[in-house]
């Protein structure tokens, strides 16, 4: 039931309702208004941002405890389904890091997607993907959080085919579409059986039963290992990534919004959620933590080769996103979220930039045509600098913060000391990974010498396009402060005390070093090998060919994926559908249509219209009757 | 004059009513054949309700009877044979065999 305090909090479910508003104006409306349905979703998003500040500042003057809103859903008897809206410590981080993020790439839209037919349409599903986005951040309720997850996928798929003309883009919609549904189908079997077991939809309920040993300990592993499944397939983790690096056929503020700061952090964000019940599981923890770590470095040693900006991009992405997961795998939930908001916007940031990039040149995404884009390009130029090197982990931007947060949280869990030390030396690798190939990317793309026509002739995009960059910037190196207990508001203490109360994230000395050096020894090599090209950038791919084309293959996992399509999937489902055929449609239902016309056929020759048949039928029928009377 | 006489004249009335309906193919031979095996019933009737060893009230239920069937009958053969001048209006014929649009 609902008890009226009054507050903004309690109408948290009011910010998925404006942008789903706004989605709905924009589909009835754009025949009328074509260029005004901007405005409606622009201004839905606007006031969602201003929403959430007041959520925020009720959040707070409420002393952060967790407010719940339930209305009722489904009532059957005595036995009832609600809604269950609620804002906590994790939603409210969530919330900010989305309505921020699609505020700015919105605004960023208008210039970017302006004089494209579809641009209402664009805008309509940029709400409809905001809408289902704060839904599932803000559901308290499996079944919700379900539905808001599937509506996130069906406003990726949307998004990422939104020029359907081009083959491959509708290609990757789909590939993006099936491949996270593959996850999905793990989550929505680990809701039933937490449904079958406990009763309830409601996250809390499930999560105080679950640790109350209400759940039996099967059960809690398998669900456990299936709401993964879902997040893996969501946060693009090995082997469920192949469907990221071709969603950036979509616009590039689609792939800034949703292919770095929201979408692909709902995986994140569940297995956050549900930390308490993986918790219990410390089987599942390493499973978590290996397929994050192995993604983190798997995807990172393919960002060092790619050549297209964008999939550069997406594989950088794809590998953040690991560490993410590998520190959830050690309960650092404070410093997986921190990573997630940091990530989400330096990553956000460097998406935009390379749209400006893009834009400047027509359309181009190859970096070997680029080049020496940082005299035309002041602005992308710097701000993306400033992206990279947040995402390489150099103080004093917010992504070393994080970093060293997600070292001292591996440094500090309570495993086996053999498997943290492995994980530690790993994830080390795996920063010098990170700042290598954004040093390359950023290098060049940004010095040395124009290499085409395009590079030569670029220039600065508008002021709405690097208004959100300059903004997204700053905040990529403001954001660090917020991890110390800074007079944001009384009683703040520091991000880490946000999401776990008293917890305080704090510095490993002799770790912080080791992660700093190896960042900026990362970056450093990148300069050497790609700005000033003292080291000669062939003498990897000359040294060890082989490691290099396996990269330039991406490890050979898409074709893997299509041998296993080609020769089990399709023959698997040829066979079913043969089946289908001959047994269910031949045999089945023709067939017993047919039996009927071909007794039909048979019988009707006794139907001979002629009355002394009839008759003598009768009068047969007639004799028979008396005979067996007589005789029985 | 015993019960059986009129039960064998039943019978072979009956039967000879019953051939002419199966292998005649005039329409109104079959009428009349059918009429034919009417009154066979008819006679039985009167056979049990005179000679039977029934009591007196059913004994004059089964004259009365006779008068109703003998009736009726009278009613439905003129319907039957306004029926076949329809059809032979029609069909420019009565003979069976070229009647069967109820055939299968």
């Amino acid at each position: 039931m609902i008890t009226l305090l009054n507050t903004t909090a309690e109408y948290a479910w009011a910010l998925p309702c404006f942008n789903v508003l706004a989605f709905i104006l924009s589909i009835f409306l754009h025949r009328y208004i074509t260029k005004k349905t901007i405005v409606i979703s622009l201004g839905a998003i606007g006031l969602s941002f201003v929403w959430f500040m007041l959520i925020l500042i009720d959040f707070i003057s409420g002393g952060m405890d967790t407010i719940l809103v339930d209305f009722d859903w489904i009532r059957i008897g005595d036995w009832v389904i609600t809604w269950g809206f609620s804002v906590d410590r994790i939603s409210i981080v969530m919330l900010g890091l989305i309505t921020l993020v699609s505020l700015l790439v919105q605004a960023y839209s208008v210039e970017y997607m302006s004089g494209d037919s579809g641009i209402s349409w664009y805008f309509g599903l940029q709400s409809f993907f905001v809408a289902a986005m704060l839904l599932l951040v803000i559901a308290d309720n499996l079944l919700l959080l379900y539905f808001a997850w599937e509506l996130v996928g069906l406003g990726s798929y949307l998004l990422i085919g939104f020029w359907y003309d081009r083959s491959s883009a509708a290609e990757a919609a789909k590939k993006a579409f099936i491949t996270t549904r593959i996850g999905d189908v793990g989550l929505l079997i680990g809701i039933i059986l937490l449904f079958k077991a406990t009763g309830t939809f409601h996250i809390s309920s499930i999560i105080h039963a679950a640790t109350n040993g209400g759940i039996g300990e099967g059960t809690i592993l398998l669900s456990s290992l299936l709401l993964f499944i879902g997040a893996m397939g969501k946060s693009a983790q090995f082997p469920l990534h192949v469907w990221l690096p071709d969603a950036m056929e979509g616009p590039t503020p689609v792939s800034a919004l949703i292919h770095a700061a929201t979408m692909v952090a709902a995986g994140v964000y569940l297995v956050s959620r549900m930390m308490p019940l993986f918790e219990l599981v410390p089987a599942v923890l390493i499973v978590i933590s290996s397929i994050g770590l192995f993604t983190f470095v798997f995807a990172g040693s393919i960002a060092m080769v790619m050549t297209d900006i964008k999939r550069i991009l997406a594989y950088s992405t794809i590998s953040h996103l690991g560490l993410m997961i590998l520190v959830l795998g050690f309960g650092g939930v404070a410093a997986g979220l921190l990573h997630l908001v940091v990530h989400g916007i330096s990553k956000a940031l460097l998406f935009l930039g390379a749209g400006s990039v893009m834009h400047g040149m027509e359309e181009e995404t190859r970096c070997e045509k680029m080049g020496g884009l940082l005299r035309k390009m002041p602005f992308t130029g710097v701000t993306f600098l400033i992206g990279a090197l947040s995402l390489s982990g150099i103080v004093p931007l917010s992504g070393f913060f994080s970093k060293d947060e997600i070292l001292v949280a591996i440094l500090g869990a309570e495993v086996n000391e053999y498997w943290k030390i492995t994980f530690l030396i790993a994830t080390l690798g795996g920063v010098l990974l990170s700042s290598l190939y954004m040093a390359r990317l950023y290098f060049l793309v940004f010095t040395g010498e124009a290499r085409s026509e395009q590079a030569d002739n670029a220039h600065e995009s508008s002021l709405l396009i690097t208004g959100p960059l300059v903004i997204l910037a700053l905040i990529a190196v403001l954001f660090g402060a917020l991890v110390f207990p800074v007079p944001l508001w009384d009683g703040y203490a520091g991000f880490g005390d946000l999401i776990h109360q008293g917890h305080h994230l704090h510095f490993v000395i002799w770790l912080t070093f080791i992660s700093l050096f190896l960042a900026i020894a990362g970056f450093a090599l990148g300069w050497l090998m790609y700005g000033n090209e003292k080291i000669s950038k062939m003498w990897f791919s000359k040294k060890i060919p082989w490691v290099y084309r396996l990269l330039c293959q991406k490890y050979y996992v898409d074709e893997v994926y299509q041998w296993a399509i080609n020769r089990i999937v399709l023959p698997f489902a040829r066979m079913v559908a043969q089946f289908d055929r001959v047994i269910i449609n031949d045999t089945g239902i023709d067939g017993s249509g047919m039996s009927v016309i071909f007794s039909a056929v048979k019988i009707r020759v006794i139907q001979t219209g002629r009355l002394y048949n009839y008759g003598l039928g009768m009068a047969l029928g007639g004799l028979l009757l008396i005979i067996v009377w007589w005789w029985l | 004059m015993e019960l059986i006489h009129f039960q064998l004249l039943a019978a072979i009335l009956f039967s000879i009513g019953l051939y002419g309906v199966l292998a005649r193919r005039s329409a109104v031979l079959i009428l009349m054949s059918i009429e034919l095996m009417l009154n066979a019933v008819n006679i039985n009737i009167i056979g049990y309700a005179s000679f039977g060893n029934f009591s007196n009230s059913f004994s004059a239920f089964g004259h009365v009877l006779i008068v109703f069937v003998i009736t009726i009958a009278a009613a439905e053969l003129a319907l039957a044979i306004a029926i076949l001048l329809r059809l032979y209006r029609n069909k420019s014929t009565v003979n069976v065999d070229e009647i069967n649009i109820l055939k299968g």
